[in-house]
């Protein structure tokens, strides 16, 4: 698997964010930010609450937008359109579409089925005939071992399931890149490893780039091409999972990774 | 007085009549109260600061001004504007839209109530404003909103009396006129109390089974 520097264009960079800052009134969430992450790779944020991991993510996706700086998804930036000018909504629609997104508290429709939460987008934006989004998304259930569970309301379900119904929506969208916001972070102990066990299952079985965001130190270890240690809105330290886990350098990375793993 | 059942069987089928006049005119406002304050909501949402304000003087002006003061606006006043409309057509346009404003009200605090991330997941999967609307927040809001509606629903049900004062032949209308004209409101009153009472008892009936049926549909 490619790794990639942390600044610097990339030709084949699926991902990159030139020194892009983000700042919520006063509050300063991400300074100069540069990251890049390569077509295929995966790459984990890890670091305290607060430290700017999920606000990465939602700039990726474009709920957010960057106070400053830029950010291509495979070179084309979702920021700027040409001539510089912000980009227009129907052009950042379509670079959006190759970004999927699961988030902490599943967000699924509640009112829907679990089928009709993964055929409303392929129906919709895609454009797919009801038969092709149902085809879809009952692969995707399968994918995930939920298959009986399509008529089922997101209500009736365990959290874990819920989170794993997330993933099959996200997915049926076939993204290019998929963004993981501590998915796991709202479920009971018991119901985090199936839903880990399904995205290590999607990991190896697909080329889709990773930018995931996680307290799940093992998981994170073991999905992980490249671990960066995000502190205070910068990253303080990146390397290959071995590097991060077994001989971090900072001082903060190790005080960090000391609480986290004494939990 | 003693209790007639003779006259009571004698002014039953004016009654009668006054129900059906009065489920008219409740299904009427109905619509346009819980259709219209939908729209009110979802414009309100949608348009700028501007249409915002506006939207929230309209709704203002609806809730600020005595039902009766509006319907002999609309029934004596309009035609002297050159606006002539009859009895019923102003008595549920004026209390469907007064109740509009009410509904909208209802609306706008379901879709305030609605997670963020539900709006971050309808970003996140591309959905288009019109498909997020129609698909999602709408349905959602609707949802949340039924047992407030089915509340002014009642409400309207019990105000269709107002409509009495321009001359539409509600159920209270025919109880006065029943007693006009053989001077027993005994009778004719205690039937309108017991039949809009009555009455109410579908409505409470439907609301329950929604909430039944909805149970497991955490919105």
């Amino acid at each position: 698997m490619p790794t990639s520097p942390s600044s610097g264009i990339s030709a084949v960079a699926a991902i990159q964010f030139a020194n892009v800052s983000k700042s919520f009134g006063a509050n300063s969430v991400l300074t100069g930010l540069d990251l890049s992450v390569a077509a295929g790779e995966r790459l984990t944020l890890i670091g305290p609450s607060g430290s700017g991991k999920t606000t990465v993510l939602r700039l990726a996706m474009m709920l957010d937008r960057p106070t400053a700086g830029d950010i291509r998804l495979f070179g084309e930036s979702i920021v700027k359109g040409p001539g510089g000018k912000p980009r227009r909504a129907r052009e950042a629609a379509r670079l959006r579409r190759r970004c999927g997104m699961v988030f902490q508290q599943f967000n699924l429709f509640p009112h829907m089925t679990v089928l009709q939460n993964l055929t409303l987008a392929p129906r919709t934006v895609l454009r797919l005939s009801a038969e092709e989004s149902e085809q879809r998304a009952l692969d995707h259930l399968r994918m995930v071992g939920l298959e009986d569970k399509r008529t089922a309301y997101p209500g009736q379900l365990s959290g874990g399931q819920q989170q794993r119904i997330a993933i099959a929506r996200t997915l049926a969208l076939r993204p290019d890149i998929l963004l993981l916001d501590e998915i796991t972070s709202s479920l009971d102990p018991e119901l985090v490893g199936e839903v880990l066990e399904v995205v290590r299952r999607i990991a190896q079985e697909t080329d889709i780039t990773f930018l995931i965001v996680t307290h799940e130190m093992r998981f994170a270890r073991q999905v992980s091409d490249r671990v960066a240690m995000f502190d205070s809105g910068r990253i303080i330290e990146e390397g290959s999972p071995e590097l991060i886990f077994s001989e971090p350098r900072c001082e903060r990375t190790k005080s960090f990774l000391r609480s986290v793993l004494d939990h | 007085m003693t209790w007639n059942w003779p006259y009571v069987a004698q002014i039953m089928p004016a009654l009668l009549a006054g129900v059906w006049e009065t489920f008219l005119v409740t299904v009427a406002c109905a619509v346009i109260a819980i259709g219209g304050g939908l729209v009110l909501a979802v414009v309100s949402s949608l348009a700028g600061r501007p249409g915002r304000l506006a939207v929230r003087g309209v709704v203002e002006l609806l809730r600020g001004v005595p039902i009766l003061v509006v319907l002999y606006f609309g029934y004596y006043a309009l035609p002297q504007l050159g606006v002539t409309l009859s009895a019923f057509f102003v008595g549920v346009l004026v209390l469907g839209v007064i109740y509009a404003a009410y509904c909208s009200e209802v609306y706008r605090g379901a879709l305030l109530s609605i997670p963020a991330g539900t709006h971050d997941a309808c970003a996140a999967l591309g959905l288009s404003t019109v498909v997020t609307w129609r698909k999602v927040l709408i349905p959602l809001a609707v949802r949340r909103s039924v047992p407030a509606l089915v509340n002014y629903v009642l409400v309207l049900y019990r105000q269709s009396a107002f409509l009495f004062a321009i001359g539409v032949p509600v159920l209270l209308a025919r109880a006065q006129v029943a007693g006009d004209q053989s001077f027993r409101y005994l009778e004719p009153y205690t039937l309108t109390g017991v039949l809009y009472l009555t009455l109410n008892l579908p409505f409470v009936y439907l609301l329950h089974r929604h909430e039944a049926r909805h149970a497991h549909i955490a919105v």
